[in-house]
């Protein structure tokens, strides 16, 4: 009797879990799919952010704990002493300031002028309009190792290797076709009734981009702002034959400052690492609501 | 006498007409222009460059003296074993990277279509991979494999099996290659193959189910078809992204251990910059770009013509 009773209540709690599953998920989604659905995303997010989350971890403990061949850190373990050292570093701190530098004024050039340029292609009918388009598709189809070469030595011609400039220039330019892609994208997506309405009320075609197009399409701005920022953040090509000095060093090609040929300070790269990935992330975390949806609808209906 | 008449006349229509297309779209050229002298300076004129730079002997130490010698350096490159064998890597890499991806970027895509709470959240945390730094991946896949307190290595010491370098272990290292592409990409093909799905009407399904169709059936018949149009933009990108690609081989292994990771991309850079043929680099790269622009205008006939 008294086991039936105990059954019986394990039923009934199992029951009225799954229940509260159930009434939890939407109609058409049983509580058995749900784990399903549920085990299969847990796989691939082991997968994938485990190694992220890992060495997160480990930089916050000491490097006695990363070389000592335990793979849990006990509480006595933690410390932020990698930290410490690596934003003391000079030159870390040099490098990231040129990082950010470089990006952001990136950022801003490829917005401005690809803002402009999608208007154009969006807005304006003339002959050569389709073959500009192609010519953007295209050029994300060429060996940038093939461009490198007779990129440098035009950069030497003008006197731009080793200046921030230089590296500005060639970024930018590396984000504008993808970025005015996207921006046509969101922009065709704005009736063009809007347009004429504005048109009649006497506005000019830069008071409409200023005013209508803009304001309406700040997700697409924000989408391909974020795309430029790590084209040009997530940089090493170009950045490892423009720059010659520390003074010019982004990144990606400064974190060979915590290794060098034999040796290796694991808990200093580590840590520099997840200092260089940070910005990214905070980044994506603002926009990507729109990353994943433009991805979905505006990223790829262009194409 | 009519054409003598006639002339002036269509001359000042044409002349009006033109004024007329001008006042339409001069604004038009001129947003647009900034863009083009951009990239017509940074890339479409050191593309051109390049092209030519491949029918001529030419030093990075001396650029100023190039001497024409037609098809030389493709002579050389098609003979030159480290070029064959680097094509072949690009190749079996590209093959093998793009094909798991899509696999596995699919199962993801199906799952995270599904409507449970919490979907939007590990859409978003799944991108963190492809957003990341490619120095910053490469450092974490070196850091868990490295020799003696790497991750990897305590687990597989532990179980009593063999410990090393991975990357340097001429078997190990293209697979890791392989798996650091793979790692990266998933997310990406599993967002716009979960737009794509989302996009297809439920009735259809239901259809399908009152006709009697098993889940495999509905995702052959209904699923399959159509995403493919965007599968086809995945993997034209994906192809074209990883053939090209340099930062991920050239940070990781270098093309080493004993050349067992070499791909054209970082075959010319070292050709470029450090033994300095510039002529000769330039020619792999012109032939890595004759290679992918066949493969996209096949892929998309094939693809039209389905």
């Amino acid at each position: 009797m008294a086991t039936e009773t105990n059954q019986q209540t394990t039923q009934a709690t199992d029951r009225s879990f799954a229940d509260r599953l159930d009434a939890w998920l939407a109609e058409d989604m049983s509580p058995r799919r749900a784990l399903a659905v549920y085990a299969v995303i847990g796989l691939y997010m082991t997968f994938l952010l485990l190694p992220v989350f890992y060495m997160v971890l480990v930089t916050f403990t000491s490097a006695e704990f990363l070389y000592s061949s335990q793979l849990v850190p006990a509480l006595s373990d933690f410390t932020l002493d990698n930290y410490v050292t690596v934003m003391s570093t000079g030159l870390f701190q040099q490098y990231f300031i040129n990082s950010a530098i470089v990006a952001t004024t990136t950022t801003a050039i490829t917005l401005v002028v690809g803002v402009l340029a999608a208007y154009s292609l969006s807005r304006f009918e003339y002959p050569g309009r389709s073959g500009l388009l192609f010519t953007f598709l295209g050029t994300q189809m060429l060996p940038r190792v093939l461009i490198l070469i007779p990129f440098f030595l035009m950069m030497f011609t003008i006197g731009l290797i080793d200046s921030l400039l230089g590296i500005i220039v060639a970024h930018s330019v590396l984000g504008i076709p993808l970025g005015t892609w996207l921006l046509k994208g969101y922009f065709d997506d704005i009736p063009k009734s809007l347009d004429e309405a504005a048109k009649m009320d006497g506005c000019s075609h830069l008071d409409i981009l200023g005013r209508i197009i803009v304001p309406m399409s700040l997700p697409g701005i924000a989408v391909a702002g974020f795309y430029t920022f790590i084209l040009s953040w997530n940089d090493y090509l170009f950045v490892s034959i423009l720059s010659q000095t520390a003074a010019t060093r982004t990144l990606p090609f400064g974190l060979q400052l915590f290794q060098s040929q034999n040796a290796v300070a694991w808990e200093l790269l580590l840590t520099a690492a997840t200092l260089t990935m940070v910005p990214v992330i905070v980044l994506f975390a603002l926009v990507q609501r729109w990353v994943v949806e433009g991805l979905a609808s505006g990223g790829m209906k262009g194409a | 006498m009519a054409t003598q008449t006639g002339q002036p006349g269509a001359l000042a229509r044409y002349g009006t007409e033109f004024r007329e297309f001008l006042e339409e779209t001069w604004l038009g050229y001129a947003l647009v222009l900034p863009s083009v002298v951009l990239m017509g300076i940074i890339i479409i004129y050191p593309t051109l460059r390049g092209i030519q730079l491949a029918f001529y002997e030419a030093s990075l130490l001396s650029p100023q003296q190039q001497t024409f010698v037609g098809l030389q350096n493709f002579a050389q490159l098609f003979g030159a074993a480290g070029f064959q064998t680097a094509l072949w890597h690009t190749v079996l890499l590209t093959a093998l990277a793009v094909s798991i991806q899509y696999v596995l970027g699919l199962g993801l895509a199906l799952a995270l279509k599904e409507k449970v709470p919490g979907a939007a959240l590990f859409r978003s945390l799944s991108m963190i991979t492809w957003v990341l730094p490619i120095i910053v991946m490469v450092i974490i896949f070196r850091f868990l494999t490295q020799n003696g307190f790497g991750p990897v290595n305590i687990i597989l010491g532990s179980l009593g099996m063999e410990t090393t370098a991975w990357f340097g272990e001429p078997g190990v290292a293209f697979p890791l290659v392989v798996l650091m592409h793979v790692w990266r990409n998933v997310p990406f093909y599993a967002i716009a193959l979960m737009a794509a799905m989302k996009s297809i009407p439920d009735t259809q399904y239901e259809a399908a189910r009152l006709d009697g169709a098993g889940p495999l059936q509905r995702f052959r018949y209904i699923t399959l078809p159509q995403i493919s149009y965007v599968s086809m933009i995945m993997i034209v990108l994906h192809v074209i992204f990883t053939f090209n690609n340099f930062d991920i081989i050239y940070l990781s292994t270098g093309g080493g251990p004993l050349g067992n990771t070499e791909v054209l991309a970082t075959y010319i850079y070292k050709q470029a910059f450090q033994q300095y043929a510039m002529g000769y680099a330039a020619s792999i790269g012109v032939t890595m770009l004759l290679i992918m622009m066949v493969f996209t205008v096949v892929y998309a006939h094939l693809e039209a013509r389905d």
